[in-house]
């Protein structure tokens, strides 16, 4: 831990605290809605330490949207982020291809859910409808699995701090569809992954 | 939708559109039929990156990683967030993407 500030080690070592807990879970019971909530309960608990998190330690974005990694370490494993997004700041309806977990330590976040209603006969083309919202804040938590469809929007007047959890570093997901209701179009952002790989 | 509306020329495939001031680049486009190359919309991927070889844009929020200071300095910008503030031109500089 040398050069590490005593908060740093800190944060550190319940980070990665917290990935061996989350790895312990895998191992044993897989990817589940079950293992997903008791992630979210990892990362809820983690996120009540605003501590470890101080501003100083954690630089606003340039634009309106930036991503701190949290474990360095991480080769082709799970990817922890602090994420940092000012108000206005928003992500069209997205299938990471990879489960997720987010939960708040600062700000407030809008998240929608949705389902897609098109039968993916069409190349480009789909349709989705929204099923579900929450408002991610400190004290909350949300998960996703592998394929589901989400929105997320900024709100308020204050940064939104998260700490988000993915199955994959960002860096090696696969790839990322975007849906896009006005256009009633879909595109397919290529996977990171191979690029990663080969370094 | 904004009454007050702008030109914008995309110089790839030459047409010239309409796009209104609370409107995007992107969304101008895609609605017009041009092929502009995008995949989230929303300011996060930088498909939709393009040279701003004329006019001038407000952008609306959008991700470190996708358009940097740098980059905005050289005449670059994100079509997806980019709202005009007079008659444009631009030339996009991905490819189209698959569905």
């Amino acid at each position: 831990m040398d050069g590490l500030s005593p908060t740093a080690a800190r944060r550190g070592e319940a980070c990665a605290a917290l990935l061996r807990e989350v790895r312990a879970i895998a191992a044993s019971d897989g990817i589940t809605a079950a293992s997903l909530d008791r992630f979210k309960a990892l990362l809820i608990g983690l996120a009540a330490r605003p501590e470890l998190f101080p501003d100083s330690e954690f630089p606003m974005p340039e634009a309106q949207g930036r991503n701190h990694m949290l474990d360095p370490a991480a080769d082709d494993g799970l990817g922890f982020y602090l994420t940092i997004g000012l108000p206005g700041k928003e992500a069209a309806p997205h299938d990471h291809g990879i489960w997720c977990v987010n939960a708040a330590l600062s700000g407030r976040e809008v998240q929608r859910f949705y389902r897609r209603t098109d039968d993916g006969g069409r190349p480009g083309f789909a349709t989705i409808e929204q099923i579900d919202e929450l408002t991610l804040e400190p004290g909350t938590a949300m998960a996703m699995a592998d394929h589901d469809i989400h929105s997320t929007l900024v709100t308020g007047d204050r940064p939104m701090c998260a700490l988000a959890l993915y199955g994959y570093a960002l860096t090696r997901f696969p790839s990322v569809v975007y849906y896009h209701p006005q256009f009633n179009s879909m595109r397919t952002l290529p996977s990171r992954r191979g690029a990663a790989v080969r370094g | 939708m904004s009454a007050v509306t702008f030109k914008v020329r995309i110089d790839n495939t030459g047409a010239t559109i309409d796009c209104a001031r609370d409107s995007t680049i992107l969304t101008a486009a895609v609605l017009a039929g041009v092929k502009f190359p995008y995949a989230c919309a929303t300011g996060n991927c930088a498909t939709c990156i393009c040279e701003l070889r004329a006019g001038s844009v407000e952008l609306l929020p959008h991700g470190d990683g996708a358009l940097s200071a740098r980059q905005k300095a050289a005449g670059l910008t994100l079509a997806c967030r980019a709202q005009p503030r007079s008659d444009l031109e631009v030339h996009w500089l991905g490819e189209p993407l698959a569905g």
